[in-house]
């Protein structure tokens, strides 16, 4: 029990203690330092803000890129499972964006999809030089470029779970689907991928987390949540009421908004877990 | 990762890989596309911090001016110095806290054991964000945002309980028997931990370790808000803000990310297994 206290003492001080204040002060008129008695009719004024509204959108619109960022490196790991010429080196190379900081990849992604970045050039070879934009100075492109930089950096992690969840799979099964005459598609999508099904989860849940906790330093550096709130996710929003704004109130208030999306994605997470058993 | 080649009995394998060769040729040169892609950034950044800013807008020519220009517009030695000060604090404290609650909650069965187990593991939902302005007025009322400690603090709490997670599942794993027979020889249960767990727990304290060091290198929120003096900036917080100034000098910027991801990137080639370990570490049995 002593070896233990420790670290329960350390975690409630540090994380137990400032959460249950992120509730209290959440409805407060708080600028660091008094803060106002306001009650729940904090959350009331903030849902009737269309700029909150129009943050949760942005974080809407980037869950859409969830599938992708999964769908990729589902593929990728299917075709290193089968070990092609080189694949060690491959797999090195898929796994990099782990670890590397998302403000050097968003550093990077902020010159490709300017006006003269990369991203351009390449529509240009391919005959789209017509459309070609500074993505990051409009609303909707600049959220778009976020979204592919987010995919992107998410390819090492879920090409890494889907791997390790391959070298689990009953080998046996797929040995006789090829017996019966089943091709490679019909074996990956009938056999291979719901026994990843535990897997899938996983990279999910870690995926739907990375989507709206992960992505402050990518969009401080690429947009700054710009133009106007384009990409301003709940989890810059929380920096920018504080930090900038000095709205400390708010800030935490958007900051439970979001603790309590994270819980209902833990329950959810915990609810697939036990039917599995 | 061997495990993977030996999984197919031999002769099968074999006869696969002959079977279907124009499929692995199409294979093959679908991942070497894919890793194109993937390492693009790093021969942007490499090409990009060879030119000076002139040939960069220029579009052709190399030489090693933004590479001497990075040094003067950051501090990168007392940056690179503050980067690795912060890990290291930070890690300690996790593998301390982390493998004693670990040990405790794993092979020393006492009341309420589970429930405080259970407090600090769903602690791994709490978001950095949702924390981040109480901790912040917190620390700053104790005066820690002048020194590494606000932060060390910060990152070693988040990492804590994930850490803690991992801890107690790795020493679950070892058979209690192991403890028992020591007590029979008279050791007590601090000494099992400091002389049998803990040493054996290495490849569980390494997967902690690599997954905690590439997170707090490659911070900018916490490393942001508090450290407050820029003397005790890290170097991804040094980065961010540089960037963040509108610097239009892009080589300088791409020598300073390149520089900046190198020791992660080194970590990673190193103890890749370790990581690969702790990112799937969440799945279960």
């Amino acid at each position: 029990m002593l070896m233990s206290a420790p670290t329960a003492v350390f975690v409630l001080l540090l994380l137990g203690i400032p959460i249950l204040q992120a509730v209290y002060f959440s409805m407060t008129q708080w600028d660091g330092m008094t803060a106002t008695w306001l009650g729940p009719a904090a959350y009331a004024t903030e849902l009737g803000d269309p700029t909150f509204w129009r943050v949760l959108l942005n974080n809407g619109a980037l869950l859409l890129s969830v599938p992708v960022a999964m769908a990729i490196p589902l593929g990728i790991a299917a075709v290193l499972h089968e070990h092609p010429f080189g694949w060690r080196f491959f797999r090195t190379i898929y796994f990099l964006p782990t670890a590397i900081s998302w403000v050097v990849i968003g550093m990077v992604s902020a010159r490709l999809f300017a006006q003269q970045g990369g991203v351009n050039d390449l529509l240009a070879a391919v005959g789209l030089g017509a459309i070609r934009t500074d993505f990051l100075a409009g609303e909707w492109s600049a959220l778009f470029a976020v979204a592919v930089t987010f995919v992107w950096s998410m390819v090492g992690t879920n090409t890494i779970i889907f791997l390790t969840g391959m070298s689990t799979l009953d080998t046996s099964l797929h040995e006789a689907a090829r017996m019966d005459g089943a091709g490679p598609w019909r074996i990956f999508v009938d056999i291979t991928v719901p026994q990843l099904k535990r897997f899938i989860q996983f990279s999910f849940i870690m995926t739907m987390i990375s989507a709206f906790t992960a992505l402050f330093s990518l969009i401080f550096v690429m947009t700054g949540g710009g133009p106007g709130y384009g990409t301003t996710t709940l989890e810059f929003f929380v920096y920018q009421s504080a930090f900038s704004q000095g709205e400390f109130g708010t800030g935490a208030l958007l900051g439970v908004v979001l603790f309590v999306i994270m819980g209902i994605i833990g329950l959810a997470q915990l609810r697939l877990l036990r039917s599995d058993d | 990762m061997t495990m993977l080649a030996t999984s197919l009995p031999r002769g099968a394998a074999i006869r696969r890989r002959l079977s279907i060769r124009p499929i692995r040729i199409v294979l093959f040169v679908l991942m070497a596309a894919g890793s194109c892609v993937m390492f693009y950034p790093f021969l942007f950044m490499i090409d990009t911090s060879l030119k000076s800013q002139s040939q960069y807008l220029a579009g052709s020519g190399h030489s090693l001016i933004s590479w001497g220009r990075l040094f003067a517009a950051l501090p990168v030695g007392q940056e690179l110095t503050n980067s690795t000060l912060v890990s290291a604090l930070s890690l300690a404290i996790i593998v301390a806290l982390s493998s004693t609650a670990g040990y405790a909650f794993a092979k020393l069965r006492y009341r309420g054991g589970v429930l405080v187990f259970l407090g600090i593991v769903s602690a791994m939902l709490i978001p950095m964000q949702s924390i981040i302005i109480p901790a912040y007025v917190n620390l700053s009322q104790f005066g820690l945002l002048d020194s590494y400690w606000g932060a060390v603090l910060l990152y070693a709490a988040l990492g804590t309980p994930f850490a803690t997670f991992l801890m107690t599942a790795f020493y679950r794993s070892l058979p209690d028997e192991l403890v028992e027979a020591a007590i029979v020889d008279g050791l007590g249960y601090v000494s099992i931990y400091r002389r049998i767990a803990l040493p054996l727990s290495t490849p569980a304290i390494a997967t902690v370790a690599v997954l905690q060091f590439i997170q707090i290198w490659d911070d900018l929120l916490v490393g942001l808000l508090f450290l407050q003096n820029s003397d005790e900036r890290t170097i991804t917080v040094g980065l961010g803000v540089l960037s963040a100034g509108r610097v239009t000098d892009i080589p300088v910027l791409m020598a300073g990310s390149l520089l900046s991801a190198i020791p992660a990137v080194v970590v990673y080639l190193v103890l890749q297994r370790y990581l690969v370990s702790g990112l799937t570490a969440g799945i279960g049995k």
